[in-house]
């Protein structure tokens, strides 16, 4: 009891924290989002080889923070094929594992109806991940994005089952849990995430709630959008144009 | 108080001294400063240096490249869709060393760090985003490789940055003026403006003879002869424009530097030469108009025109028997002493 009770008494006695030291940068007056336009996506995975450079991530095929998803619906067939760079097939047409391309594997075939789905972690407003984790490890920013503190994870992996999106993964290297920040070290410096800086077909927006003219704030007044899982209780924050019932 | 009472309460209270002890000890400074968790840690992953810098960060040091590329349909901003320079060349921002996860602000960036790739198997790079596939919008322009490249790069007829061709974007703008001047703007673009080809693979026009020229781009205006180039460009071409054309580049002098002349492969190209001599001159300068001059051709398109020939690619029944006997080595000495023959 005694425990609980010294720590909102330190906290009250430095009086209202100050935002956390990013120069320039003031939390409080942002709230980011993240749009993602099916329509326009020409899968050619830029984002998933500028996330990977950007962040350090493994130049393997398993360990991404984002990825594009490819749904194929051939004549006949009720449900759709589903690949990812990550499929046998496309990591043999790029060449190697450490690069990423989409085989032209349905070039030949009947195809009805055919579309790729960026997808990246979803920043809930109640994210299950934060909930489950056992140190404070990983937590939601006052600006909106979920974050992990490599220094306090202890890689026991409780969010990555949490997660209904897939969005995390473990970092064998450093024994910790990993996974997007809408790299956060760009977006406080007034950049764009490196995905969104690279698509060549704006496939991806970005920018900021509290600002009604920000590009995502016009994405989510001029278009129906959906997020994905809405009935998971997390409320996701990347807010999707062009799928269909299919793409969870 | 019954001793062992006592024992137990003073038992109790260390532990919960040691406890609290611990707590203190081991919870960092800022954590529960905005929740649970360590509040430093936000500033922390922040301070991370960003490694794509953006296609205004080439700009001071690669003006020629950056202005090329902001002028071409890489950069059409209009319509929201930029391939920006480290889509191609990679990031420019430092590199830690290291692997994942260096959240540190050090790492030099390029040029410091050295020179950035340059694509060299275009072939791979530019179907990415172009290869024709069920999936991709319909708006993004797409291509059958096998048909409209082959094997070739896509560099031996595209400027990667700034890729639609000048024929394509004037005709499509409907601004091609229709005097043989306004055209040959158009034809300037691949064929130079003093009718001295760009790039070697294709064909130099100025001072051929008029009679052949017409006689070419009609058949490529009738599909009798086929070049991925040539074709649409020779489609909007009236019989007017056409004769204009051949007139204006006939007229020109060829102006070329006789580089490889005196060269081993030139001499035994002449020696070969006699049989070709009957029809395209003793010199290269074919004495019937509707022949075709060889006399400083580009080498590469007299290679590839005689490679063309033999694999019936380009059909011409007396230049098919010409060409059926040539080695490659011939057809190497043949165009190098072509390409190397003075004119006039
Ligand atoms: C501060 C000046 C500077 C900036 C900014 C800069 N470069 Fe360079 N770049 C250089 C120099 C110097 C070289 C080396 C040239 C050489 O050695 O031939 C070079 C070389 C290159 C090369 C290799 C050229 C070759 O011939 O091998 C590429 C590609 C390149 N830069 C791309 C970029 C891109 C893309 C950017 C922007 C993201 C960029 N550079 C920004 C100075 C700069
Ligand atoms: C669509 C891909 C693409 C984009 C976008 C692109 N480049 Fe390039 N760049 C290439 C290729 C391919 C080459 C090799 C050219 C060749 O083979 O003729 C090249 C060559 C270069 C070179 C070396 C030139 C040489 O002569 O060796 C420089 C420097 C360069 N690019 C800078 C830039 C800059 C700066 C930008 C952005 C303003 C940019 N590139 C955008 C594909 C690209
Ligand atoms: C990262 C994706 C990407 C890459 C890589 C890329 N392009 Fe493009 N390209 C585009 C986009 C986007 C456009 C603009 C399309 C539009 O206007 O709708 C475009 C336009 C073009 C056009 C103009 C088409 C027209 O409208 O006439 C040509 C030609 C072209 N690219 C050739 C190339 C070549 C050659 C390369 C390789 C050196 C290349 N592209 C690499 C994305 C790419
Ligand atoms: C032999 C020369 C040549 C080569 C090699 C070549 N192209 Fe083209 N390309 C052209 C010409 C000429 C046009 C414009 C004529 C037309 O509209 O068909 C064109 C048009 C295009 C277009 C626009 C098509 C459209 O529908 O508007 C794209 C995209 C393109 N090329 C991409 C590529 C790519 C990618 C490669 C390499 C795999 C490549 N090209 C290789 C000559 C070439
Ligand atoms: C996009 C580049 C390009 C443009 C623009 C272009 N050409 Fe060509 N041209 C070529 C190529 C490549 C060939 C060789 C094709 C082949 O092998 O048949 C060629 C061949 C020719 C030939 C046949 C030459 C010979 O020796 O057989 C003539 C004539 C010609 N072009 C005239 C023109 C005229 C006139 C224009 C302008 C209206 C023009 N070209 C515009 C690329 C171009
Ligand atoms: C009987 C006459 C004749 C003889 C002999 C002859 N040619 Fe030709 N050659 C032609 C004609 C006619 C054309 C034009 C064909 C066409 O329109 O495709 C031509 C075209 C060519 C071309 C294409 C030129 C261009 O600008 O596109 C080359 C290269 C060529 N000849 C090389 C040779 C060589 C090398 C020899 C000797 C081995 C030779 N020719 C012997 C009649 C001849």
């Amino acid at each position: 009891m005694a425990v609980k009770a010294v720590v909102p008494e330190a906290h009250a006695a430095t009086g209202p924290t100050p935002p956390p030291a990013i120069p320039g940068y003031d939390w409080t007056q942002h709230r980011w989002g993240f749009g993602v336009d099916a329509t326009k996506c020409i899968g050619c995975l830029r984002c998933v080889e500028a996330c990977k450079r950007e962040n350090d991530v493994a130049a393997d095929a398993h360990h991404f923070r984002t990825w594009v998803e490819r749904y194929v619906y051939l004549e006949g067939e009720d449900k759709p094929r589903i690949d990812s760079h990550h499929d046998p097939v496309n990591i043999e047409a790029s060449g190697s594992e450490g690069e990423y391309r989409f085989a032209n594997r349905y070039k030949d075939a009947k195809v009805e109806k055919a579309f790729f789905v960026p997808k990246l972690c979803n920043h809930c407003t109640h994210p299950a991940c934060v909930q489950v984790c056992p140190t404070g490890a990983t937590y939601k920013t006052e600006d909106g994005v979920v974050l992990i503190d490599h220094n306090y994870c202890i890689g026991c992996q409780y969010c990555v089952q949490a997660c209904p999106y897939g969005a995390r993964f473990f970092n064998e290297r450093k024994q910790v849990t990993d996974k997007c920040t809408w790299c956060y070290h760009r977006i406080t410096k007034g950049l764009q995430p490196a995905c969104v800086e690279v698509c060549p077909v704006g496939a991806r927006i970005f920018g900021d709630l509290k600002d009604k003219q920000s590009p995502i704030s016009q994405f989510i007044r001029n278009n129906r959008t959906y997020v994905l899982r809405p009935e998971s209780g997390n409320a996701p924050n990347v807010y999707y144009v062009g799928i269909d019932k299919d793409v969870v | 108080m019954p001793k062992h009472i006592s024992r137990l309460i003073i038992l109790l209270v260390t532990f919960g001294a040691a406890a609290y002890a611990a707590k203190v000890f081991f919870t960092a400074d800022s954590f529960y400063a905005y929740g649970h968790y360590r509040g430093k840690s936000v500033a922390e992953i922040a301070s991370d240096k960003p490694k794509y810098k953006g296609s205004e960060y080439c700009q001071s040091c690669h003006a020629e490249r950056y202005a090329e590329w902001s002028k071409g349909v890489h950069h059409s901003v209009e319509i929201g869709k930029v391939v920006q320079c480290e889509v191609c060349h990679q990031a420019a921002g430092g590199r830690d060393a290291g692997g994942m996860f260096q959240h540190v602000a050090t790492g030099i960036d390029h040029p410091a760090s050295g020179k950035l790739p340059v694509p060299t198997d275009s072939l791979k790079l530019c179907p990415l985003c172009h290869e024709k596939m069920p999936g991709r919008p319909a708006e993004q322009r797409q291509i059958v490789i096998a048909t409209h490249a082959g094997t070739q790069q896509c560099t031996a007829c595209h400027n990667p940055h700034s890729p639609r061709m000048i024929v394509v974007a004037g005709a499509a703008a409907g601004q091609a003026e229709t005097g043989a001047m306004g055209k040959a703007a158009i034809c300037a673009g691949c064929h130079g403006g003093e009718g001295v080809s760009v790039n070697p693979v294709w064909p130099n026009l100025a001072g051929q003879h008029s009679a052949y020229l017409v006689d070419a781009l009609k058949a490529y205006r009738t599909g009798a002869r086929q070049s991925a180039m040539m074709s649409a460009t020779a489609a909007g071409l009236s019989d007017a424009d056409i004769q204009s054309l051949s007139d204006h580049y006939a007229a020109m002098k060829l102006k070329v530097a006789a580089s490889a002349a005196g060269s081993a492969s030139a001499a035994a190209g002449k020696a070969k030469a006699d049989t070709c001599a009957t029809c395209h001159g003793a010199e290269g300068v074919s004495g019937n108009p509707a022949w075709p001059s060889l006399a400083g051709q580009q080498k590469d398109y007299l290679v590839g025109a005689l490679k063309a020939y033999q694999e019936g690619v380009r059909k011409n029944e007396i230049m098919a028997g010409m060409a059926k006997g040539l080695s490659d080595a011939d057809i190497d000495a043949l165009a190098t002493y072509y390409s190397s023959a003075t004119v006039h």
